[in-house]
Order: structure tokens, then sequence, then C-alpha cells
């Protein structure tokens, strides 16, 4: 019984107390990634800088995270003077008619405007973080870090201020012990001077150029302050800044034939948007900030929509009961066409100019489907698309821009674009310049600011007399087509409503005063519970 | 630690207080005898002898005898077997050494056993509600798992099935409704006294005994956190001292398809397309049209399925040890395409009595789950239900086609993925192995180490080769999942349990650890040479995607004490103090207390009831106390950042994102509230049941919180808001008709609750983008109402519907403003909370044949039929279910009209889903006992079963129990079985 009794006590103590010392309750995840092991020095701190640019390459993937639905900042390119949307469905609807059907409930506006904010927050734990006195790093990978995560962020609340006008401003990390119920929105001008302080401080510390593709440039800075000074009327402001951009050499324009088919027909303007071709390590100087994406590589995946929702679907076209094209690389890969060029886009094209040539849009497809010849045809045949019709929802029969030709080299109908895009050029900066030259008093610079991209283009050049807004929001559009956010370059300068009157042949009857801006989504209206948030007039 | 030692010295104090009465060891001998039935005097083997308390035990044997060592003069000899009432006989009441019993069949069900935590205790004695499932619903049925037997068994308990399937183990199991809002509402399910964390697929129905419920706080709080949900106590089978008995149980059936929603034919559909869209139809359609051979796709991705299950099985015991063996195969061949489930498992289950002080035993199963092969797809866009049929399923050399709309390469044949090659495996242990102590110098006590173990691996491995969309478009795409699943258990119990005259009194102390670990690896490859090696060829992948590694551990630590005090078998008390620990709260947070109290009079044990010729038994019950949920995620109280990583060239650039909120101070959401019971005999027991009414609050919510998004983050885990939960529940066992040939009973429950939100943040605001609306149930439908149609001659320029014309969806204008606001005129509009729910079991018996049917139902609930509403898609892209449309000569106020703009609001269309079902309707057959004699069989049973047989119901989705209307429906079943024992 007293060996029985030992042996009872030796269990009691080793099996009673099993697992009860004092940290058998602490979590301890190797899987789980938090602030605190983070963002504790260099590494960590890029970590959270490349989830940022992940963030932006967002902006042109579908709304939801790893889908290619509805693109993300769709809002910003199409329902504008240039662009309409080729199809009817969703959001689609909304860009041709507006109307009630532009309403608080749309799910989209919740997802793009939680995107922003997420990536806000992003950078804002960066930001925060980055004061932590227990980091060793050098003052120069300190501000290099905060430059990138606050260009970031000013970029996150120009779409907010583009799409919504006043929104919440917030400059600090999100914590869960103090949630708040009571949003304000600020007004556009507060929220431009946090835009400017952050872009004057990345402007400081970004680096000209880079050894990386994909980074954030000093010129970005620049051009995005360039921009806010002109929407602020700073014009002079602007110039000098814009200036900043055109007179670096470093940023010097694309004017001769380069890359992976410059010994093929082609133009130097449409050479930057093939594949191959696009970052500054490819010899593409005029990139100030390229959206970067890799197939079969972790990170690489992108989720991009362009060639999807651009390209149009050529392959649903049919002549004589026949569908005489099929899915190729040639033809740009699969698009489903869910965005097109107004009628007046594909107009403004003077002759012999690049960016309205064969190489910068489809026109025309050879017959490729052998068993969709139309009558009297032959395989090889060309086929002219229609171009004199009005734009028209779910026209297959509709030329669509190149500048997102892509497809997978495993297969053409692959949903997801995995070409490298860029995102941001100087001679967008060229154009912000003429304009502010314009404002400033001086057309004569602003012409020989335009020619110098006209003369690129091989388009005739222009005279002072010529220039006034609406001939530079032209040139806009032949220049930049589908690559500027042309809802916020209207909305900068007044000419949505007027201009969408003029030339989007859908959307003129339907849009109203109020949709200058979108609603802002019901669920963060019902989340702000105690202090109600006006939604904008009109919703 | 400080707080846990204090605990404990006063737990062990009070043993050795109570037990300082005890005096000197009795003497004792060995008593022997023999057990028969009352009724027919025949022997009854199996039968459990218990020296009452202690662990002392023996079984009889096939002739009914049994002998136990070292009994004293004043122990109490306990006597059970299933089926039969408990007797109690004092071991002085022997002849000499002689001790034989008489047992009576089970008259009033308060005197059998009823598992209860950490013990069993007799059903008198019980201070909580405890229900155990009807037998009935546990044998000659088709069961595949035990959900089934337990549907509507048990008043209080739901079972929704959330979706068909050959596995079928998607249910939503909740007791007494819910009372928490986001946290986790499912019970905790105990095998053989060991949480249980696997599917319920993974039990196996023929190895299980019985099936208990715990439904009140006092009853299921012996489980701490665990049991805020409620507990289903799950016991396996076990042996029985005596010669072995072998016995075979199969069953083999056919299933068909229960009901399907109508959709349009290929030629409405192309009428269809042609109003909504005119000029929409595509080439390749309208070549399919013209040819007028349309694929099936409903019938195409279904087949008859069949469902058999084999179970032998052997169990026995001598003179120290007993087993139940067992080994069940399962074969399903679901009612879609290539959706198969095999299972094979095998049990044993083994006591020994090493020493007259020491016993132990194991509780194991082993099985192994194979589910190769994918089923076809229904759901969604390039599912079968809403696929379009001008389409072309099969190449003219009979392969599928991996286009099946060429025009529209979006859409993936439905049947594609019966031909990917997946191989999807399982297996499992469950091992509880036990180890009972009886402890020197102070009588009645004794220690349990109970220690369970349960670990799964399941790998799947899906190739889609390039003659599938799929795998065309990546040039063959591998996943390969890798599941490791590791749960720990270790109890420390010490017990002790001491009758003292009319006293009775048993102490348990609990020391528990728990740790339950999740790891999960998957790669996805694509790119691949070529079909050949399907999934064998990660290593030639051209591209690995992004590769997920979870891994997730929670710790649970727990100290219970517990009193259960009864005086006369008339008086009951219950006291329990639990201290529970969870590691994913915050740090400050991370224990807390919950103590309960419960009473029991047994009214029918006084003496004024004792010859009270109507009432047999009659028990009152109350119980209060709190319990705590700590049902959240690992995690869940730290900010987690996502992976987010980008690219530099080939080079990849790991990144993170903040995608959640840190809250220090997650801790216990606690449940406070009330029991009162009462169970009762009436008529010799022909009619029992039990009532109960309960009332509970739910403080400090573990609530997922809609917050703004202007955070970053669109919801955070708080602990806010407060709920109540009232309800009701009945429970009835009838003898309607009881002669020589023919009897006639009835097995009835019904219950209700009414959940409520009593407050949110504090402040008496409704929180509207979570959709919680303070003095209301916790799941509502809320948005627009449909109100009907515009109709011609309607006046529309008092519509406050702008733009509406005649055929439009009429949206109510609820808040009377003479115009529709998206936001204003949502309202609340009806709930899923039913009104109540039932079940009704009923028995004919006529000689050796039995009848049995059994019904159930859900009244009062309303939901969104996703069925209603023409979700074709832009240019007509997908296939609708049939409806009443407005045109203008069909003034329709049912459906809107065919038209892309007749509901803009997207408007949805609320439906009644209460229905009730007939579930089961079987006859069986028993070979009499004298042709059983002449061929050597001690049982033998043969039945046929049909399942889902009808179901009466409003709702005119596909079936209104289940989440999803468009996936694999629910099946009809027919089956054919066979029990026979040896």
């Amino acid at each position: 019984m007293r060996k029985l009794n030992k042996i009872v006590i030796a269990l009691l103590i080793v099996t009673l107390f099993h697992g009860c010392s004092k940290d058998a309750l602490v979590e301890n995840s190797p899987s789980v990634v938090l602030p605190e092991n983070l963002y504790v020095n260099k590494a960590g701190f890029d970590a959270g800088i490349n989830g940022l640019y992940d963030q932006v390459r967002r902006s042109r993937s579908g709304n939801t995270l790893g889908s290619v639905g509805a693109m993300m900042t769709g809002p910003a390119y199409v329902g504008t003077d240039n662009a309409y949307a080729n199809w009817r469905d969703g959001l689609e609807d909304i860009y041709n008619n507006w109307g009630i059907i532009n309403n608080a409930a749309v799910d989209h506006f919740r997802l793009e405007w939680a995107w922003l904010y997420e990536t806000i927050n992003a950078a804002n734990t960066i930001t925060t973080r980055a004061e932590n006195p227990n980091i060793s790093w050098s003052a120069t990978d300190k501000n290099l870090v905060l430059a990138e995560a606050r260009a970031i962020r000013a970029w996150s609340y120009r779409h907010l201020t583009y799409m919504w006008g006043p929104v919440p401003l917030t400059l600090t990390e999100s914590s869960g012990s103090t949630i708040k119920t009571d949003w304000v929105r600020a007004p556009v001008s507060e929220v431009q001077a946090a835009m400017e302080a952050d872009w004057l401080f990345a402007e400081q510390h970004l680096p000209v150029t880079s050894t990386l593709n994909g980074k954030i440039l000093k010129g970005v800075a620049q051009h995005y302050l360039a921009e806010l000074y002109l929407a602020q009327g700073k014009d002079a402001q602007a110039r000098d800044m814009a200036l900043k951009v055109t007179t670096n050499n470093n940023y010097r324009l694309v004017t001769a034939r380069y890359g992976v088919k410059a010994t093929q027909p082609g133009t130097p303007f449409t050479d930057m948007f093939l594949d191959g071709n696009s970052n500054r390590a490819q010899g593409n100087t005029e990139a100030l900030w390229v959206l970067q994406a890799e197939l079969n590589v972790i990170g690489g995946e992108p989720n991009n929509v362009m060639r999807r929702y651009w390209v149009n679907r050529y392959y649903s076209f049919t002549q004589g009961g026949r569908n005489p094209f099929l899915v190729s690389a040639e033809y740009g890969g699969r698009g489903i066409g869910r965005y097109g060029p107004t009628k007046w886009a594909l107009g403004i094209y003077p002759a012999g100019d690049d960016r309205g040539s064969d190489f910068a849009w489809r026109f025309n497809y050879a017959i490729n489907n052998p068993a969709g010849i139309p009558a009297g045809l032959k395989l090889g045949d060309i086929i002219q698309l229609d171009r004199t019709s009005n734009e028209k929802t779910v026209n297959a029969n509709w030329p669509h821009t190149r500048k997102w030709d892509y497809a997978s080299p495993v297969d053409p109908n692959v949903d997801r674009a995995y070409n490298d895009q860029v995102y941001l050029r100087s001679a967008d900066t060229y154009l912000l310049l003429a304009e502010a030259q314009m404002k400033t008093g001086a057309p004569g610079d602003a012409a020989t600011t335009i020619n110098v991209l006209r003369n690129r283009a091989k388009a005739p050049t222009v005279s002072a007399a010529q220039i006034n807004l609406d001939f530079i929001l032209d040139e806009r559009s032949r220049e930049l087509f589908s690559e500027e956010e042309r809802r916020y370059t209207l909305l900068r300068t007044g000419k949505l409503l007027e201009r969408v009157r003029l030339y989007n042949v859908l959307a003129r009857t339907t849009i109203a005063d109020r949709d200058l801006l979108f609603p802002i989504p019901q669920s963060v209206i019902d989340a702000n519970l105690t202090l109600k948030m006006p939604n904008n007039p009109g919703y | 630690m400080k707080q846990f030692y204090r605990n404990w010295i006063g737990i062990l104090s009070l043993l050795l207080l109570v037990s300082s009465q005890t005096v000197v060891f009795a003497q004792t001998k060995t008593i022997s005898g023999k057990v028969t039935d009352e009724k027919d005097q025949t022997s009854l083997p199996g039968v459990t002898v218990t020296v009452k308390g202690t662990t002392k035990r023996a079984g009889t044997d096939g002739d009914g005898n049994y002998r136990l060592a070292d009994v004293s003069i004043t122990d109490i000899l306990v006597f059970s077997y299933i089926g039969y009432s408990s007797k109690e006989v004092s071991a002085s009441s022997a002849n000499g050494t002689i001790l034989n019993v008489v047992l009576s069949t089970d008259a009033t069900n308060l005197n059998e056993v009823v598992v209860v935590g950490y013990g069993t205790q007799k059903r008198s004695d019980i201070t909580g509600a405890v229900a155990s499932v009807d037998k009935k619903r546990l044998e000659s049925l088709p069961n595949t798992n035990f959900a089934q037997a337990l549907q509507a068994s048990i008043p209080g308990l739901s079972i929704d099935q959330n979706a068909g399937g050959a596995e079928g183990n998607n249910y939503t199991i909740r007791i007494r409704g819910r009372n928490s809002i986001t946290a986790e509402t499912a019970p905790l399910i105990i095998l053989d006294g060991v949480p249980y964390n696997g599917s319920i697929s993974d039990i196996n129905p023929p190895d299980i005994e019985s099936i208990d419920v715990l439904k009140d706080i006092s009853a299921a709080g012996i489980y701490g956190s665990r049991g805020a949900n409620g507990v289903i106590l799950v016991t396996s089978k076990k042996g029985a001292r005596g010669k072995p008995v072998i016995s075979y149980d199969g069953f083999y059936g056919l299933q068909n398809i229960a009901n399907l929603p109508p959709t349009l034919t290929a030629e409405e559909f192309y009428n269809f397309k042609q109003t909504r869209e005119p000029g929409s139809i595509t080439l390749t359609e309208q070549a399919v049209y013209d040819s007028k051979n349309f694929p099936d796709w409903l019938g195409l991705t279904t087949r008859q399925g069949s469902k058999s299950q084999h179970t032998l099985g052997v169990s026995g015991g001598g003179e120290s040890s007993r087993y139940y063996l067992s080994t069940t195969y399962l074969d399903i061949k679901g009612i879609a395409e290539n959706d198969n489930f095999k299972r094979l498992s095998s049990r044993l289950n083994l006591e020994s009595n090493v020493k007259e002080w020491l016993s132990l035993g194991t509780n194991t199963q082993l099985s192994y789950n194979n589910r190769d092969g994918l089923p076809a797809s229904f759901d969604g866009l390039t599912g079968a239900y809403r696929f379009n049929p001008l389409t072309t399923p099969f190449n003219a050399d009979g392969s599928l086609t991996i286009y099946p709309w060429d025009a529209d390469r979006f859409f993936e044949n439905p049947l594609a993925p019966t031909i990917a090659t997946n191989d999807d495996k399982n297996y499992k242990i469950i091992t509880n192995n036990f180890l009972d102590l009886k402890l020197p110098f102070i009588k009645g006590l004794g220690y349990r180490l109970n220690t369970g173990i349960e670990y799964t691996i399941r790998n799947q491995d899906t190739y889609f080769g390039v003659n599938t969309r799929t795998g065309l478009l990546t040039k063959g795409e591998l996943t390969s999942v890798d599941n490791n699943n590791r749960n720990l258990l270790v109890e420390n119990i010490l017990n002790y349990n001491r009758t003292l005259k009319k006293h009775t009194i048993g102490v348990t102390g609990l020391y528990s650890w728990q740790e339950d670990v999740l790891r999960q690896d998957r790669v996805v490859g694509t790119g691949f040479p070529n079909d050949v090696l399907t999934y064998y060829q990660m290593n030639v992948a051209s591209g690995i995607l992004p590769s997920a590694g979870q891994y997730t551990g929670k710790t649970l630590i727990s100290q219970m004490g517990r009193i259960n005090y009864s005086y006369d078998s008339k008086y009951s008390l219950t006291l329990t103090g639990r201290r529970d620990g969870f590691s994913a709260f915050g740090n400050t947070k991370k224990y807390a207390f919950f103590p309960i109290a419960a009473l029991a009079w047994n009214i029918s044990n006084e003496k004024f009831l004792a010859d009270n010729k109507f009432i047999s038994a009659l028990k009152l019950r109350l119980s209060y106390g709190s319990i705590g949920n700590q049902a959240v995620d690992p995690y869940s109280s730290l900010a987690r950042l996502s992976t987010r990583s980008y690219v530099d060239g080939v080079n990849s650039a790991p990144g993170y994102v903040p995608t959640s909120l840190a809250n220090p101070d997650l801790g216990w959401e606690t449940t406070t509230g009330f029991n009162a019971g009462v169970d009762f005999g009436f008529l010799k027991g022909r009619i029992q049941g039990a009532f109960d009414v309960y009332s509970k609050k739910t403080r400090d919510l573990l609530l997922l919180r809609q917050i703004s998004s202007v955070h970053g983050v669109s919801s955070v885990l708080q602990n806010i808001g407060e709920t109540s939960n009232n309800g009701m529940e009945l429970g009835l066992i009838s003898t309607n008709f009881e002669s020589a040939k023919f009897t006639w009973s009835t097995n009835a429950t019904i219950s209700y609750y009414r959940n409520k939100i009593l407050d949110l943040y504090g402040d008496g605001r409704d929180d509207v983008a979570s959709r919680y609306f303070i003095g209301q149930p916790i799941d509502v439908n809320y948005g627009l109402r449909f109100g009907g149609v515009w109709q011609t001659g309607d006046d529309f320029s008092k519509s406050p519907q702008a733009g509406a014309k005649p055929g439009y969806a009429k949206v109510i204008d609820a808040n009377g403003s003479g115009k529709i606001e998206t936001d204003l005129d949502r309202t609340i509009n009806g709930s899923r909370q039913p009104d109540f729910i039932w079940g009704l079991g009923n028995n004919f018996k006529y000689r050796n044949f039995s009848f049995y049917v059994f019904m159930q139902g859900v009244q009062g609930t309303s939901r969104n039929n996703p069925l209603l509403s023409d979700a074709v898609q832009s240019r007509v892209r997908n296939n609708t279910t049939k409806k009443n449309w407005w045109t203008p000569t069909n003034p329709s106020n049912e459906f809107y009209m065919n038209s892309l703009n007749a509901n803009l609001l997207g408007v949805g269309i609320l439906q009644s889903d209460s229905y009730a079902r007939l579930k089961d309707a079987s006859i069986s057959y028993d070979l009499p006992a004298k042709l059983l004699g002449q061929i050597k069989v001690s049982r033998l049973k043969i039945y046929a079963n049909a399942r889902n047989l009808f179901t009466i119901t409003k709702w005119t989705g596909t079936d209104p129990e289940l989440n999803t209307q468009e996936d694999i429906p629910l099946q009809r079943e027919f089956i054919f079985g066979l029990n026979i024992g040896l």
C-alpha cells in the first residue's frame, strides 16, 4: 500500500499540474505575422512596403481580393467623355445609365472604399511604427520607408477625394481598443493639405531612379504634386513641379523604337505597352511607375483585368452567321470587352498620329477561324470593324485599344494578365505642364510642351492659338486613353458633366449633377453610430 | 497559479472533512448469483453489477450469472441493464454468498442510468435538464451519422441539414437556439468522455450505444466553457461478461432526388432569352436550338445513388475484462455524379479490472474515409442548375466538351470535375484511455486519469488535365492539400462517493488540460509536361502558386469542483464551480470562474404519493448558474497581418498588410440563467416525459462587430452587447395501446425558443450594418420589401418609385415618404427563428412486426428565396427557374416581367420555409424465438425503411432545409436491412 501511495502521489504531481506553467496559455503561432514581430527592422518595414505596392496593384484587379470581377478603379476610367461600358450588368450599367442604380447600397463602392482605407491603414501602421526608437536603422533607410508609405497614402486619398469628395482623414494606425463611431468627413482642402505634406516628404526622400522595377520614384511625387496644385489653382507651383519631371533627363520621353519588337513594324509610342518593354530597365525611360507581375512566381499574381476589360469580344463578332475570329495571342488574348472607347474618342486623331494608328488600336482582324469563314471570304481576309455608328452596349463589332494586349504563354484564354504595366509616365506630366503653362498665361509654352508629344507621335504640331483647356483635354485622351484616370482629370478641370453630355452618347441623357461624386457606401454610414455621416447631395 | 492552488486546497480539505467520518474497513466476502427477467424468468446476460460508490463491477455471463469478490455486507449492489429498471440490493440481504436478482423492464425511465459529465448518475438523482435519444432512432435506421438520429428526437435540439451529398455531414446543430451572435453556437460533442472535434461522419453509428444531451447550464456547465451551447454525449458500445456475442448489421438501399426546382427547358430558355434581350442568341446556341438536341444538365449531373453498410461485431467478457470489437464498411454513391463516400472503421473497447484497486481501459476507433472523386458542379454560374441548356455536353467521340458553349468560353463543363483526378483520403484515430484507482485509507475515494487523443490526417490531391477548361488554361493544375489535426486531452479526476444511511454524497474534482492543433499545407502547381502523371508530378510544375502553410493551436486549462448530495433519493443538490482558461483571449482576460447550483425534488418518492395510482413518477428540477463561451478562433485577440506579396522581375517580394485589429481585452462571453423542469410518469409509466422552461441572458458577447471601414478593417471581435433567450420544451413518450399482440407507442417532442438582442454597444442603438436590432431576434430578414408587381392602370404619377412601369417589381415605401429610399425603406421582415420545432415518432407493433413512422418539422421561419429572381446575367448567360412572369396578358402579381429593368433595385422575394417532413417510415420483422432456436440464432431482424418520403412546405426552392438552393439536392432513400445475433 505504501508503494501505491507513492505512485499515486507521483501521478498527481506529474499530471495534475501538467502544462500549468505561466505561459501555457500564451499564444505563439509560427504561422501568424503580427505587427509586433514584423515592424522591428528594415526588412520588416520593407515587407510592409511590398504589401502597399500589392495594394496599389489591386487598383487594376477585381474588386474582391483575388478575383477578376468588376475592376477596382473602373469608375475612374469609364462613364466619361472617352470611355463607356460596352456591356450591361451590375456596375457597368451605372456607367451608362446612372440614375437610381447608382446608389449607396452598390457593393462596389463598399469594396473600393474599404480597399483604399485598408491601404491607408497599412501605410499609417508603417508611419506610426517607424517612430519606434528601438529600431536600429539609418536615417536614410527610415526616410525612404516613410517616403514610400506616405506617397502611397496620399495616392489613396487622391482616389478617395475624387470619388467621394470630403472623406474622413486618418493618419495614425487604427487600434482595436479605440473604435470610432463618429468619423467626420474632412473638407477636401484639409485632405489635400495632408496629401501635399506626404508628397512633399516623398519628393524629398524618394530616389530619382531605382535598380528595382516597380518602385515609386521621385518623379511620381512631383507629378502628383503638380496635379494637386492644378486642382488647387496654384498654377505656377504646378508648372514648377511638373518641370522637375519634364526637365529630368532620367524621365525623358521614348522617341525611338526599342525593345522586344524593335525590328518589327511599330511605333515608339506603342513599344512602351508591349510585354517586355514596360520597365525602365527594359528601355522605357518615360516610365515613372510600373506595376509588376510575373506568371508562376509567388507575389507575381496581380489578378490584373486591364486586358480582360478593355480588349473586346472579337470572338463573338458575327458576319453572315459565322464567327470569323478565334481567340489568339496576336489579337490580344481573350478580352471580355466590358469597357470601350466612345465614338468621339476614336475620331480625334489627326492623320498620321501614331497614337491613333493600327498599332495603338484594333480596327480590323484577319479571319483566323477555319470553321467560321463568312460566305465569299477566305482565311486570312481582313474584316474591318464598324467605326461609324454610335457606341452601344454589348457590341463585339467595335474597336479597342491595344495598350493592354496580352496573352498568357499557356493559353490565350487565361483570364488574368501577367505583363508589367506602366501606371504613370512622364507624358502625363508634360500634359499637366501644358495645362499649367496655359493657365499661367503662356499658351506658347503650352504648345511647345504638347508638340514634344506630338512630334514623338508624328502628329502635326499645334500653335499657341489652338491651346485651350478643351484642346488639352482632347490631347490627354489622344495620348493617355485608358491610362489616365479620366474621371479625375475631368473633375479637376470642372469639365465632367459638360464633356460627358457632349461626347458620351449613352450617358449624355442619364448623368446628373449629383453623379459628380459617388455615394458614400451605406455600410460606412450605418457604422457611424454616434454621428450621422451625411451622404453626398442627391443620394 | 496562486488562485489555482487555493482552489485545490479547498477541494482537498473538503474531501478530508467528509471522509473523516469513515471508521473501519468492514468484513468482505465473495457474492455470486443469477439475474433473471421478471416476466419470463429467462436469464439476462450482460447485466452490469456495480458496488455502489466504487468502481468495482462485474457483468453477468451468457447464463445470467455473476460473481463479485471483496464485497462488504454494508455495500449496496447496483444491477443495471439497458431497457430494464436498475435495481439496488444490499449485500446484507444475500442468502449466504448467493444473491439472485430479478429485473423488470423499464416502466419509468427515471431509474435508468444516464451519462453525465465525468460519470453516470441515476436519472432520479439528476438535477439538470438531460435527455436521452429514443433508442428507436439509433436502431434499424439507415443512419450514416448520428445527427440523422438526433434530428427532432430531443426537445430543444434543432438540427438542420445544410447541404446534400453522399457524405451528408453538413449540419447546423443547436441546443436551445442561440445565445451568441457571432461566437460559435454548435454544441460540444463528447465521445466516451472526450471532447470530439472531428466531422460527425467519422463516428460510426452502429457503434453507438446511447446519446444523451445536456441542455441546461447546470448539466452542460460540467463541461465548462465548451458546454456553453449544450453538450451531446455519445457513448459507444461496451462488452459485457459472458460468452462472446457475434452480431451482423447491414443494409442496402437506393437513393433518388427528393426534389428539384423546375428550370426552363431549352425551348423555354430560347424564348426567354429572345424576349429579354433580342438578338442575344449566339451562333452556337442557335445551332443547338436548330438541332433540337438538348442536354438535360441536371439529368446528366445526377444519378440513382446507392448506400450500403455492413457491421460485424463481437462482444463479451471474462472474469476481469470485457471487450467490444467491431468493423463497419460503409459505401455511398451519392445522387450527384461522381459523389462517393466510403468509410471503413474498426472499434475496440476494452476494460479490465487488473487489481481490486485498479482498473483500466480503452475506447478506440480507427477509421479510414475515402472521398475520391469530385462531384459534378451544381452551384454558381457554371453549375448544372443554371447552366445554359443551348449547349453541348459531349463531343462526337463521347468525351466531355471543354467549352460546352463555344461562343462563351467563360463556362466550364459542369461535368468537368468528374474527369479530374482526385484522391481524398482521411485517416483518423480516436482513442480514449483511462485508469481508475481506488485510493487507500479513505473509503469511496477514487482517482481517474482520463486521456484522449484524436489524430486526423487528410490528404487531398486533385489534378485537372488539359481535357478540362481549368486544366487547359493552366496547362494542368495540381492542388495538393495536407491536413494534420491533433487534439489532446488529459484529465485528472478525484472522485469521492459515499452513502451513509440516507445521505449520498459525491464529490468530484477535476484538473484538465486540452490542446488542439491544426496544421494545413496547401500547394498549387500549374504548367505540366503532360497529364499522364496526374498528381504525382509536383516536381515538374512550371509554377507553384502561393501555398498556404497554416497552423493554429489553442489550449484550454480547466479546474472544476462538484458536489452532489442527495437525501433519501428525495432531495438532490448539485453545486459546481469551474474555472477555465483559454489561450485565444487577451493576456489579462484568459481565466474566468463560473458557479452553478441545482436542486431536484423527487416528489414521487414522498410518502403521500407512494400509493398514487395515477402518478408513478414526479420530479421537480431547478437550476441556476453561469457558463462561459470561448468559441472563437485562435489569435482572435491579436492584430494579424495578411500576406500580400509583390514581385520584382522574377523575384518574390514578400509583403504584408494589417487586416485585423488587436483587442487585448477580449475575454469570456458569459451566459447566466435558470432552468425549471419537471419529469413525470403517469399510469405506471404509460405516459412519461419531461417539461422544461428556461431563461438565459448572455452578456459580454463575443461579437464580430461591423465597424466603419475607415479603420482599414471592417470588423472587430469585441465583448459587447447582451442577448436573452427564453424557451420551453416538452418531450413525451406514451404507450397508447398495449395488448399481448399489439402495441402502439408514441414519442413526441416540441420546443420553442425566443432570442432577443437586449443591447449592443451600450448606447441603445441598432447596428444596421450588421443587421442587429435591439429587441429583435438575432437573425432577422432585413431589406427592401417586395410588394407585388406594378399593373397596367396603376397611377404612376403617385408612385413613390421613380421610373416604375407596368410589369416592374413594386418596392414597398415602408416609411411612407412618398419615394423609395434604398436606406430608409428597409424593414425587418420576419426572421430565421422558428415559432417552434417538433418531432413525432409512432411505433406500431403487431406480434413480431413493427411499423415505425417519424415526422419532424420547423414552423414559422422565412427567408429570401434566391430562386425567385432572374439571375441570368447580362446577355442571358444562365438558365433560371420557371416563374409566373408578368406579361401584358398575364397580369401576375407574383413575379415581375422578364425584362432587364423590371427590378433595378434588386428587391428579393421572401418565402416561408416552414416545413413538415415524413423523415422515416420503416417496417421490421423479428424472427420469433421458436424459429430462432431452430436455426441457432439468438436474434434476426429484417427491415425496410424509406427516408424523406415527402415534405409539406410552401417553399418553392429545392428544399427548405438546405442552405444553398442550387447545390446537390436532398435524396429520398429506400433501404433494406438485416440484423443477426449469434
